[in-house]
Order: structure tokens, then C-alpha cells, then sequence
């Protein structure tokens, strides 16, 4: 290794490094604001709990986090089981029109959620499907579907179908193929789909925006609504507990599995 | 995406496990665009109980006078923007991620890079006004440090908005280039530099031409939201924050003129497409 | 005969708790935020007194205030609506009449309000006057020696990018009219109007949608001047201790006139009659303004339990004052349009 290997290499590292705290500056003052007495963010600073205890029985705000995490939660389950199948099929299968099919992923990428969700709010208001929380969900499951369909896709190439054959072979059932020789082999990446859903439905706010009714809204809408008609410094307390909790399941998650350091 | 292992034959098989998932989108994708598509040919929405009648004027209402294509216009250079800023911020983080950093560490940063996506974008956006504006955080250490007296007040400006979206956007580009760039085969590069290729050589011939599949998916996944997007600009830009998103936004939420509203969406999913469209031979080639 | 009192009590009980269910619900209102009717204590209040329960929700415009309505049919008991908007929501079907005799304090508002031609339409009430107030000047006392007289302030260069407005059409286009010595609900000259306005844009520092935006930027030192509402700029000082007071320009202010209406499709309409009653209560007005700081009361009652000396009184309820304020009255669908045109026109082009 040279020296000017090893220079670069620091500089890389101290970049990365950088590129953190410009990513995590914002975090840590939403974290430090949750505990700031002035509800304006004066400074200088003043030690409180009070905007935690408000959460505690801001009913509102406590709704729309339980509506975000259900939401979440349900979508990733359809959108990775649907996703997953489909995922299976296109690889599994040959026939006429699968370009077509496998197109038809893009759109919900590919088209600004600006333009979905008021698409949605349309068709939805107008075919009676109307709006609130059976809505939202519709909605996610289906920006989330692709993400799946690509991460679970992208898993399988790497998947060789003769083991498939080798089983059938022996005499195993389609099903038994699928359960004991596929899933096993491709679940990195359902489980990376599955995450990737989540992370797609619980910071969802363009669509659920356009979706929501009053009373049932999910935390990034209740939010937005703060921030236009009056911020409560509640948000940061409850945008504070979210991510410490997301950092603590990251990590159970990152010890289960070792996706990113693993090659 | 690979071709299975049997060969081409009828759909048949294949759809009990694609019908769900093509059902669902259908639903809640294809049908509401085509409904929007329709709806922007209207005078009023059926549902408000007034006569309506097909027309074309939401349409000439974009074309009618400077407003909507002005506006257009920043909300793509916006999009540009952002694109170009992410990728030249998180291509080389990505690089020391897959190329640098090993094991324990390379994993713990790479969890760091994508976890915000679990944390709450509006926040974030938000908590920027606090670090941006004069006296606010950015200021205040600044001043701090320095000897002499700077006054930072980025706070409702363009680049506000700029700095918001690329700090909401960047991780797409990290995660997107990690992956391509985790799959060169470090021997590659080796050979690369043993056969007496500078540095740049490598970077420029074997490595950026590799890395493109990542570079490109990254691009779309930011181009394509920041086109649309309204919260950011609307929480950051103050006065220079009108954009073609805030537009629509406002047809659909204030002012009630959905017709318009879908009318104005369409005309920028066809820009998007088209530059998708347009871009694509090109950067293909570019692979 | 102890068996048939308790039986009795029982049976009471268990009617008057039928009764009170069959009275109490949920009441719906639909309103700006911070604005009276989500004062934590005056929820709990209304809620002790009437068992009704109040769910509370918001808008920033009266466009996204009528929007709601038009999009959420059967939804809401209580709106508030800017009495030069009632007619609009009249005419869309938005809103019901109102029977007043349900409503006891209604006797007590002030015969000028509540017959304004805004609010009632053939012999019918579709409006309860609540509140009225001004759209003046508001300045952060740090900035100012003295406090200024006129308009022009806005435009001074001392105080350039340090000027707020709000993000409204009508409420711009009004206020280059003020600034412009013209009527606002009769703008001759729009030229001279767009002119004022276009010469302001460099002096903003952004526009503001809520009190909340407005008291952040005082609280952050980021201002001098702006538009303000009088209740807003009250509550800024009384329930916020922020260094803000109110300026009535020479060159006049835009009055407006709040009324509670009840939705078309109310599913509580009596629990409506009940919130407006405590709304336009003496009781409820006077804890509001001392406690958090509000505009003036249209109850003639609840503004003579204020102490002479009071603001609400005192100022707002001087001849001078009163001669150079002009209340808004309703503008049409061709006006309506003009304004957004101009107003997202100037938006545009301050880029």
C-alpha cells in the first residue's frame, strides 16, 4: 500500500465522516429541540420534559403515529407477499407480453407522487373508494409493490434454476420447491424488499396527503398540518422516539441479518 | 430481471402468482391515471352536482401565459439541481463505502447512511429551518469559530430549498451506487492499476462505466420526486418558494379546481416521461 | 320502600344517562388554529357543561376552509367562516340555516352584526357573528424606537428582507389597496395596486400562512414589520410575552367580521347551537382575553364586561379608529380569479 493510497483512503474516510454529520446535523437539533423549553426554538437553551408529557395526551398526535405504524406494518406484509409472488412468476415463467408486465412496474417509480396521489384522490372520490385510511393503504401497498418486485428480482438472478429442476426431479412438489429451495435462497432479499416497503409507507406523506380525511391521517400529514397551521414542539418529541426506536430495530435487524457488510 | 428456467409458453401458469400483485396496481395505479386523464378534459368534476362538459381549456390554461411554463421550468431545473448535487455528493461516499471500508465498521456507517429513511422526512425539512436562518445554529457556530464576522442567513432562498432536498435525497444516491459498486471485483481494479492505469484512468474507464446502473437508478429515483415536490419548497423557500408543484397542490387542496389540477399533472408526467424517454438510449449507451 | 327509592334512583339514572347520550356527541369544528375555539380550557369548559365533545380541525385559507367543507360532506357541526366568504358557501350549498332561538346569547350581539346582509339571506341566519378585528400592521417592538404611523414603513429600506405578508391573494390585493389609497371593495385602479406590490416584493423576508409562522419569526428575530391580524398580534404579546404590537396605519386597515356557521349535513346541529352559544359567551369571551388575547367581541355584552381601558375597547372601539377602517365585503368568482392571477404572478416573478 503506498502512502498516497493510504492519504486517500484517510481523506475517503474523513469524507464519509462529513457526509454523516451533514446527514445527522438536522436529527440531532430535532433531538435537542424535543427537550428545549421555548416552543419558538430560543435560545439560549432551556432543559424540558414537557413536550413529552404534552405527547403523552395529544391524543391526535398519538392517533396519527399508531395510524403510521399500522399502516406500515400492513403494507409491508401485502406488498412483500404479493411482490415476492410476482417476483417468483416473472422468473419462473416465459410467456408472451412479460416485458410488458415487467414495464408496468415502472410507472409507480417512474411518475411523481405528486402526480399518483392526486391521480388516487381522483379515482378514489370518484368510484366511491373515498378516502381516509383503507385508502392510504391502498395507496402504499401499491408505490411499494415495485420496490419489492425489483429487490426480490434483483435476488434471484443470482439464484440458479436448475436447483429448481434438480428438485422436481426427485420428486418434489411445485410447493415444496418454492418453500424449501426458492424462499430460503432469495429471503436476503424479501427481507430487504420488506424493508424497503416499510421505509416507502412510513415516510410516505405526498400520497397519504392527498388521501387523508380529518381524523384519520397518518404522522407525516398530522405533521405537515403543524408545521403550516401551528408547530407543536411535540413533533419532535415524537420524531425523536421514532428514530431512536428505527435505530434500535436497525440494529436487531443488522444482527440477524448482515445485509450491506455482507458480499 | 433473468429469464426462468422453463421455456416460453402461455401466460397461464404464471398467474396465480402475478394476478394479485397486477390487480392491486391496477387499482391504485392504471386506473387513476386513466381516471385523471379523463378528468383533465373536464369543465367541472362530476361529483360537485354542476353541469359539466368536455373541454380543452385546463390545457390551454398552462399555455395561455408565462405562469405555468415559468414555472415548470424551475420546478425541472430544481429537479436537475438536486440530481447533479446528490450524485456528485454521495458517488464518492459510496465509493469508500464498497471500496474502503471493511466488515464491522462499513456496515455500521451504511446502516447510519440509510436510517434516516426510517426517521420522518418533514421533520427533517423542518428542523433545517432551525440550522439555516440568521442566528440560527449554522450562524451561531460559525461565528463561533471564526475569527472574523460572516453572517449566514441561507433561510427561505433557493438554496435553502437545494440544501433540504439533497440532504432528504443524497442516501438514494449512497445505497444505489454501494450496490453496483460493492459488485466490481476489487481484482479488476488492481489489474487495472498494475497495468499501469492512473488513478483517474480507472476511475473514468472501469469504474464509472460499471457504477452507471447505480448512478442512473439513483438519478430517477431523486429527478423524479423533487419534479413533483412541494413540502420542501413550501417549509424552506418562503418567497422564492413557488413551484410548479405548490400549483397543483393548491388546485387540489385550496382552490378546488381539480380539472386543472389533473390537467397540469398530466402536462408534467409527459415532460417526465419524455426526459426519462429521451435520456434513456443515451445513458444506456453510456453502460 | 328502600328497594323502591334505589330502584327509583336506578331508573333515573339510567334515563338521564340515555338522555345524556342521547345529547352528547361528537362536535366537529372547523376552524383556524389557536383561535379560541381549541383553547384547551374552554374544550374542557364546553365539554363539562354540555357533555358534547369537541373534535377540532383546521385550515390556513378560506380556500382550503371551503375546500374541506365541499370535500367532506356531513363531516363537521361548526365552521368559521370570514363573513365576506359566508354568501360563497351559501351558494354552494355549504351551509344550513340556523335557528337563533336555539342559540340564547344570540339576542345579546350587536344589531349592526347580526344583520349583515353577509349573514342572513330571505329573512334566514346563516351566520353567528363571533368576533371582528383588523388586518393591520404588526411591528417587533426590538426593532422600532417609536412606533411607526403609516404603511409606507413596509417599504423602507432600513427594513429590507426583514418584511413579512401573508400568503393570501385577497388579503395582498386589499392590502395594496390600503397602501394605495384606494377602497378595497371597490378597486379602480388595479395598475397602481400591482405597482405597490411589485415595489414590496424585494422587501419580503417570506410569506406567512399561520400565527404560529408569524410568532416563530418575531421569537427568531427575523423580522421588523408585516401584516398582522389584531387578535393575533394580542395573543403574540398576552399568551406568548413576544415583544409585538399592534399599528393601525394612517392610511386605514381591513376590517373583517368572523361569523360561526353550521354545515350543510351536520349530524350534531344541536350540539352545534350549544358550541356557538359558549363561543359568543361573555364568560368564555373575557377568560380568552385575558388568559390568551383576542380580537374584538360582536356580543355587546361580552365586549362591556372587558374594562374600559382594554385594548378591544379602548382603541378598537374609537370613532378615529373606526373611521379609517374598511370591512371587507364579499368579492365575486371573476374577482376571486383576478386576485390569484396577479397574486401567483407576483410570486412567480420575484425569482
Amino acid at each position: 500500500m503506498t502512502s498516497t493510497t493510504r492519504l486517500l483512503e484517510g481523506l475517503g474516510r474523513i469524507y464519509v465522516g462529513l457526509l454523516l454529520a451533514f446527514l445527522y446535523l438536522p436529527i440531532v437539533i430535532m433531538a435537542l429541540m424535543s427537550f428545549n423549553a421555548s416552543p419558538f426554538y430560543q435560545l439560549p437553551f432551556e432543559w424540558t420534559t414537557k413536550w413529552y408529557s404534552d405527547l403523552a395526551s395529544n391524543a391526535q398526535l398519538l392517533a396519527a403515529t399508531w395510524n403510521s405504524i399500522e399502516i406500515a406494518i400492513i403494507a409491508t406484509v401485502l406488498s412483500t407477499l404479493l411482490g415476492t409472488a410476482a417476483s417468483i412468476a416473472l422468473f419462473r415463467y416465459d410467456f408472451r407480453g412479460k416485458r410488458f408486465l415487467q414495464a408496468l412496474l415502472l410507472p409507480p417509480i417512474a411518475i411523481p407522487w405528486l402526480i399518483t396521489g392526486t391521480a388516487m384522490l381522483i379515482f378514489f372520490f370518484g368510484v366511491g373508494i373515498g378516502r381516509g385510511l383503507h385508502a392510504i393503504l391502498l395507496g402504499h401497498v401499491a408505490l411499494a409493490l415495485p420496490y419489492v418486485i425489483v429487490v426480490v428480482s434483483a435476488r434471484l438472478q443470482t439464484f440458479a434454476p436448475e436447483l429448481e429442476e434438480a428438485a422436481r426431479s426427485l420428486g418434489a412438489s411445485q410447493w415444496q420447491v418454492t418453500m424449501r429451495i426458492t424462499l430460503p435462497w432469495i429471503m436476503p432479499g424479501v427481507i430487504a424488499g420488506a424493508l424497503f416497503a416499510f421505509a416507502v409507507s412510513f415516510d410516505q406523506f405526498v400520497v397519504s396527503y392527498f388521501l387523508s380525511t380529518p381524523g384519520q391521517a397518518t404522522l407525516p400529514v398530522e405533521i405537515y398540518a403543524a408545521i403550516r397551521k401551528g408547530f407543536m414542539p411535540e413533533i419532535n418529541a415524537v420524531s425523536t422516539i421514532i428514530i431512536v426506536v428505527s435505530m434500535g430495530l436497525m440494529l436487531v435487524t443488522a444482527r440477524f441479518f448482515k445485509f450491506g457488510g455482507e458480499k | 430481471m433473468a429469464t426462468g428456467g422453463a421455456s416460453r409458453r402461455g401466460i397461464g401458469p404464471a398467474l396465480p402468482l402475478l394476478a394479485p400483485a397486477y390487480l392491486w396496481l391496477t387499482v391504485a395505479i392504471f386506473l387513476p391515471l386513466s381516471a385523471m386523464a379523463f378528468f383533465s378534459f373536464m369543465t367541472e368534476l362530476p361529483m360537485s352536482g354542476k353541469d359539466w362538459s368536455f373541454t380543452l381549456e385546463n390545457y390551454a390554461a398552462f399555455f395561455s401565459g408565462a405562469l405555468y411554463p415559468t414555472l415548470l421550468w424551475a420546478s425541472l431545473r430544481l429537479g436537475l439541481e438536486v440530481t447533479f448535487w446528490c450524485l456528485l455528493i454521495g458517488f464518492p461516499a459510496a465509493y469508500v463505502l464498497a471500496k474502503v471500508l471493511k466488515g464491522r465498521v462499513r456496515e455500521a456507517i451504511f446502516l447510519l447512511v440509510i436510517l434516516p429513511f426510517w426517521s420522518n422526512g418533514l421533520v427533517r425539512i423542518f428542523s433545517w429551518a432551525m440550522v439555516l436562518r440568521e442566528g440560527g445554529i449554522l450562524d451561531t457556530a460559525l461565528n463561533a469559530v471564526l475569527p472574523f464576522k460572516v453572517n449566514i442567513d441561507l433561510m427561505y432562498s433557493y438554496p435553502a430549498v437545494i440544501i433540504g432536498l439533497v440532504h432528504s435525497y443524497v442516501p438514494y444516491v449512497v445505497l444505489t451506487c454501494y450496490l453496483t459498486l460493492q459488485a466490481i471485483d476489487d481484482s479488476l481494479i488492481e489489474a487495472a492499476r498494475s497495468l499501469g492505469a492512473s488513478r483517474l484512468q480507472t476511475l473514468r474507464r472501469l469504474i464509472l462505466p460499471l457504477a452507471m446502473p447505480g448512478l442512473i437508478a439513483g438519478g430517477v429515483l431523486i429527478f423524479v420526486p423533487v419534479v413533483g415536490s412541494f413540502m420542501e419548497p413550501r417549509i424552506l423557500g418562503g418567497r422564492t418558494g413557488t413551484f410548479y408543484g405548490t400549483v397543483i397542490e393548491d388546485q387540489f387542496v385550496a382552490v378546488f379546481n381539480w380539472p386543472l389540477g389533473a390537467a397540469l399533472s398530466f402536462i408534467l408526467l409527459a415532460v417526465v416521461l419524455v426526459i426519462l424517454a429521451v435520456a434513456a438510449p443515451v445513458l444506456r449507451r453510456a453502460q | 320502600m328502600t328497594r323502591f327509592l334505589s330502584k327509583l334512583t336506578l331508573t333515573t339514572v339510567l334515563v338521564s344517562a340515555f338522555a345524556i347520550s342521547a345529547h352528547a356527541g361528537e362536535v366537529h369544528v372547523l376552524n383556524w388554529k389557536g383561535y379560541g375555539a381549541d383553547e384547551p380550557w374552554a374544550i374542557e369548559a364546553f365539554e363539562k357543561a354540555t357533555g358534547h365533545k369537541v373534535v377540532n380541525d383546521f385550515f390556513n385559507s378560506e380556500q382550503e376552509m371551503l375546500t374541506k367543507l365541499r370535500t367532506n360532506p356531513g363531516l363537521y357541526d361548526v365552521v368559521m367562516i370570514n363573513a365576506a366568504f359566508t354568501g360563497q358557501a351559501l351558494a354552494e350549498n355549504l351551509i344550513q340555516p340556523i335557528d337563533t332561538s336555539k342559540i340564547p346569547n344570540y339576542a345579546d350581539i350587536s344589531k349592526e352584526k347580526a344583520g349583515s346582509p353577509m349573514l342572513n339571506q330571505d329573512g334566514k341566519v346563516f351566520g353567528v357573528p363571533w368576533v371582528w378585528g383588523l388586518t393591520a400592521l404588526a411591528i417587533n417592538d426590538k426593532s422600532f424606537d417609536s412606533a411607526p404611523t403609516s404603511v409606507s414603513v413596509m417599504w423602507d429600506e432600513k427594513h429590507k428582507g426583514r418584511v413579512i405578508i401573508r400568503d393570501d391573494a385577497v388579503e395582498a390585493i386589499q392590502f395594496g389597496a390600503i397602501a394605495s389609497g384606494q377602497n378595497i371593495n371597490d378597486i379602480k385602479d388595479m395598475e397602481a395596486v400591482k405597482a405597490k406590490l411589485t415595489s414590496l416584493m424585494p422587501q419580503i423576508r417570506t410569506f406567512w400562512s399561520s400565527e404560529n409562522d408569524w410568532n416563530q419569526m418575531v421569537a427568531s428575530n427575523q423580522i421588523d414589520v408585516g401584516t398582522y391580524w389584531s387578535g393575533s398580534a394580542d395573543r403574540a404579546k398576552t399568551q406568548f410575552k413576544l415583544p409585538v404590537s399592534l399599528v393601525i396605519p394612517q392610511e386605514g386597515a381591513v376590517a373583517w367580521l368572523d361569523a360561526f356557521s353550521i354545515p350543510a349535513g351536520s349530524k350534531n346541529v344541536e350540539g352545534a347551537e350549544a358550541f356557538i352559544n359558549y363561543m359568543i359567551d361573555p364568560t368564555f369571551y373575557v377568560e380568552w382575553v385575558t388568559k390568551v388575547g383576542a380580537p374584538v367581541s360582536a356580543n355587546d355584552k361580552a365586549l362591556a364586561a372587558l374594562p374600559a381601558e382594554s385594548f378591544n375597547r379602548a382603541v378598537m372601539g374609537d370613532p378615529k379608529v373606526a373611521e379609517r377602517i374598511q370591512f371587507q365585503a364579499p368579492i365575486t368568482d371573476a374577482q376571486r380569479e383576478q386576485y390569484l392571477a396577479i397574486w401567483q404572478e407576483l410570486k412567480v416573478n420575484v425569482k
